[in-house]
């Protein structure tokens, strides 16, 4: 008999460990505090919950739906979204549903880079943009936020793209590139004017745009979510997309969305039809219900989309607070629901433990064995060449429940007494 | 600079001119399930086309959605472990342990994934590369073909043939078979895997267990993996046993089986599957999926896996879903059977799944003839049946390769998990149609 020769195809070859796989499972202790994975642990909306179970109770919504997206809720989608964008957007040639806005990042992807492209990735980045650019056999090209006051930060909005390196990145291989706003991990939301730097290089080179815009309804006084595909010449050239679990807290139902124009969206289509077809009905019908209970208060400021927004800006300023009492510096965000803090001047030695690892890895894993509170390390969104530059830093979620902040506010309050 | 800034121009005509979308999407636009589902939404009044059921999941499963839903626990609103839910992976592994003869580890063993079809998605990515051979046999669920092209392999086909059954008896699904022969000639050096369906869709053929160990003996022989499809796995009929490949010898370290919650317990819409197999295969799932989907949704995953505890529990007795579910469904196999064969449609008795195909060879209708066509007679049967009867069906070319659509095009599908009621209209659809043909 042959030997065994199966092993992985080239394109997942390097692709295997993954940052979740591995501080999941450590933060998987009930005792531990975990501000770590970006997860609520406070309740979704109870009409969101309801809809759910108004769902299930019919039969025909438990099997097969449309592939593309079941057809309220693509309607509904296009409503809310037309609103937003002012312009025309068609349900059915204009947006696919996909898992979550991670299935919808892996279509785009899929439908739209090849081997031979390059695709730019702002550092620090949502940690799945690498893999899947590799999987898809391009070359990611990284250029990292840097910060205005040399190194000391205060706000998510002293982070910026310089203008003149981001220019340098684009060439004529360059398919596309990944923009996220609100930004995680920093929380930085980009202005109108750093996204018009932006789509100006993407018009001039021909190239595509990802817009990654997941957070887009946690935007925190002072700031305002500004769509890339909105500015002129771009919405024939972006991928917008949207979370259904960042919108209504309800990250276990995974649903996402991709708009943009038809010429886009149909091979984002074919790639869907061609992975996993259909998403879940009932879930998709429930989505499609809260939307319009949402969208008919949008003048309101009930609507859900600016009242979590609310309460998650006390959750910022509570969070920026406790850190900063115990002697740190943390980057307040403008968006999003996490918040990055640099532990350097903490003076954690850990020059014992494993060298291969980066800093903020060995950090974050002392912290959750000695402090019983976990973070995720920032070197886990940086490419190669600027690992070395953020592993002092580490991220926070506060989308947590008041019970879970005061529990983290123990930890740290107590923090230099058990150094001491 | 001043000459990459001098070129930029050309380049970028290169770059316009080019096609937007990757080469992985060439020749794999097109899909069957689009354009026949609009035709059914639009025309049909009795769908026996796309296969889903029309009841409801079992009283259990909506009671288990439920409860997941209105618990204390609003954290099943929150994500999952990304490789599948703890308690489902839990009740998979001992379930499937049993019937496979292996002990499973539910953290290495089984992976759950958003249906089977993504679970055939993340082989096909995991396992074949660029000019890797794919054996797929004829008819086959549509999707193989395309995915296997969109991983850059190449689909090497082998059909299952029929044979004349025995005088006056209706033919079986049992009488279509590989040629031992033919099949041994489509393995190669460059063969990677074996896409095996069974109880296969569309014929309703459950492999038995000397075919499957044919092509287990080509496995071991040529060091192929095996792609195992039993979405079917429970709906067997007529006392016939699944064989699970796996579960032959020297098959288990080869092989992974796909499995779907929306075919064993009627709930097609929540798209919840799962792959179980050596840990040295689904470590390349596991990669694949945390780069594409990474979680699937958590309610979905949590009434599944309190579904089959009591599955688990009334295992081989009466009330078990698993027991009265091919039970049910035998009894539907046997009306439409009844409708086909009085309708002069010739019906090919299925052994399995909740699918029937026809032979439509003798049945004369009024379907023009359009000389010079390139779509196949079914195709064109198919859809002037929906426009102009209102009774959906699939065209058994669908499930054939672009080179072999016209061997066999004188054969629809239809589906039988449908209420007595749907399956009564579309007989009165047939004995009508019958009248009004030998009227004129």
């Amino acid at each position: 008999t042959m030997a065994f020769r199966h092993k992985n195809t080239r394109r997942i070859e390097g692709l295997d460990s993954n940052v979740w796989v591995e501080f999941t499972k450590l933060a998987a202790d009930p005792s531990i505090v975990n501000l770590g994975q970006g997860l609520p642990d406070v309740s979704p909306p109870s009409y969101v919950k309801e809809e759910l179970v108004k769902a299930t109770a019919v039969d025909r919504l438990n099997q097969y739906t449309r592939g593309f997206g079941h057809p309220s809720l693509v309607k509904a989608l296009s409503q809310v979204y037309e609103r937003v964008c002012g312009r025309k957007i068609d349900p059915l040639t204009d947006i696919l549903v996909s898992v979550g806005a991670y299935g919808s990042l892996f279509s785009a992807i899929q439908a739209l880079i090849e081997e031979g492209d390059e695709v730019l990735i702002i550092e620090p980045f949502y940690d799945c943009y690498e893999p899947m650019v590799k999987m898809a056999g391009a070359k990611p090209v990284f250029i990292p936020l840097r910060c205005k006051n040399d190194g000391n930060s205060t706000s998510s909005a002293d982070w910026v793209l310089d203008p003149a390196e981001l220019a340098n990145k684009f060439n004529s291989k360059t398919k596309a590139i990944i923009v996220n706003t609100p930004h995680n991990p920093t929380g930085k939301v980009f202005t109108r004017e750093e996204l018009q730097v932006i789509a100006d290089l993407c018009i001039k080179h021909d190239t595509l745009c990802i817009s990654d815009e997941v957070y887009e309804w946690m935007v925190y006084k002072g700031n305002k979510h500004i769509k890339i595909a909105t500015l002129p010449g771009m919405w024939e050239r972006t991928i917008t997309i949207g979370s259904a679990g960042k919108t209504y807290s309800v990250t276990g139902w995974k649903l996402g969305w991709s708009i943009g124009p038809q010429s886009l969206i149909k091979h984002l289509q074919v790639v869907h039809q061609n992975t996993l077809y259909a998403c879940p009905t009932p879930l998709q019908e429930a989505l499609a219900q809260a939307f319009w209970i949402d969208y008919k208060r949008m003048d309101d400021p009930d609507c859900y989309f600016y009242s979590l927004a609310r309460e998650l800006e006390s959750k910022r300023d509570r969070m920026a607070r406790l850190l900063q009492e115990v002697g740190l510096n943390p980057v307040v965000p403008d968006g999003g629901y996490f918040i990055i803090v640099d532990i350097s001047t903490l003076n954690v030695d850990l020059s014992g433990v494993d060298e291969k690892q980066h800093y903020d890895y060995k950090f974050v894993k002392w912290m959750i064995s000695s402090k019983k509170l976990s973070a995720i390390p920032l070197s886990a969104f940086c490419g190669p060449e600027t690992k070395k530059q953020f592993e002092k830093y580490i991220r926070f979620c506060f989308i947590k429940k008041d019970s879970t902040l005061d529990a983290a506010e123990v930890i740290l309050k107590n923090w230099n007494k058990q150094t001491a | 600079l001043s000459l990459s800034s001098h070129f930029l121009p050309l380049s970028l005509q290169a770059k316009m001119s080019r096609p937007v979308q990757a080469r992985r999407l060439e020749g794999v636009d097109k899909n069957i399930w689009v354009e026949f589902v609009k035709l059914a939404t639009t025309y049909s009044k009795v769908n026996l086309g796309q296969g889903f059921p029309d009841f409801p999941p079992p009283d259990f499963l909506k009671e288990a959605f439920l409860r997941a839903l209105s618990g204390e626990n609003h954290m099943l609103h929150q994500y999952t472990r990304g490789f599948g839910h703890p308690p489902l992976v839990k009740i998979l592994a001992q379930f499937f342990g049993k019937l496979l003869g292996q002990d499973l580890d539910p953290m290495t063993n089984v992976m759950v994934t958003v249906g089977a079809y993504q679970a055939l998605f993340c082989c096909f990515q995991a396992f074949v590369d660029e000019g890797d051979e794919v054996i797929i046999i004829e008819p086959f669920f549509d999707c193989y073909e395309p995915m296997v092209k969109m991983a850059g392999g190449t689909p090497v086909f082998v059909p299952l043939r029929p044979k004349a059954p025995k005088g006056g008896k209706l033919m079986s699904s049992a009488d279509w078979q590989l040629d031992p022969a033919e099949l041994a000639s489509k393995f190669s050096k460059r063969t990677k895997a074996i896409v095996l369906n069974s109880p296969n869709n569309p014929l309703g053929k459950v492999f038995s267990r000397g075919e499957l160990e044919l092509i287990a003996d080509l496995c071991v022989k040529h060091d192929v993996l095996c792609i195992s499809d039993e979405v079917y796995e429970w709906l067997v009929y007529d006392g016939k046993e699944h064989v699970r490949i796996a579960s032959l010898q020297g098959m288990w370290d080869r092989t992974v089986t796909i499995g779907s919650a929306g075919k064993t317990f009627s709930a097609t819409g929540w798209k919840v599957g799962w792959i179980v197999g050596p840990t040295r295969l689904m470590q390349h799932l596991h990669t694949v999926h945390q780069n594409s989907v990474y979680h699937c949704a958590t309610v979905a995953q949590e009434a599944v896996a309190q579904g089959f505890q009591r599955e688990l529990e009334l295992y081989g007795k009466p009330n078990s879903y698993f027991i009265q579910l091919p039970k049910e469904l035998q009894q539907k196999r046997d009306l439409l059977v009844q409708s086909l064969d009085a309708a002069g449609m010739k019906p090919i008795v299925p052994e399995g799944t909740y699918f029937l195909v026809a032979d439509i060879s003798e049945f004369k209708s009024d379907v023009p003839d359009v000389p010079n066509s390139d779509e196949p007679y079914d195709s064109r049967f198919a859809k002037w049946m929906v426009k102009n009867k209102g009774l959906a069906a699939i065209p058994l070319s669908a499930f054939y390769c672009g080179a072999h659509k016209n061997n066999y095009s004188h054969f629809i599908r239809f589906c039988f998990a449908k209420e007595e009621a749907t399956l009564k209209a579309a007989n009165d659809i047939l004995q009508k149609w019958k009248r009004e043909k030998t009227s004129s």
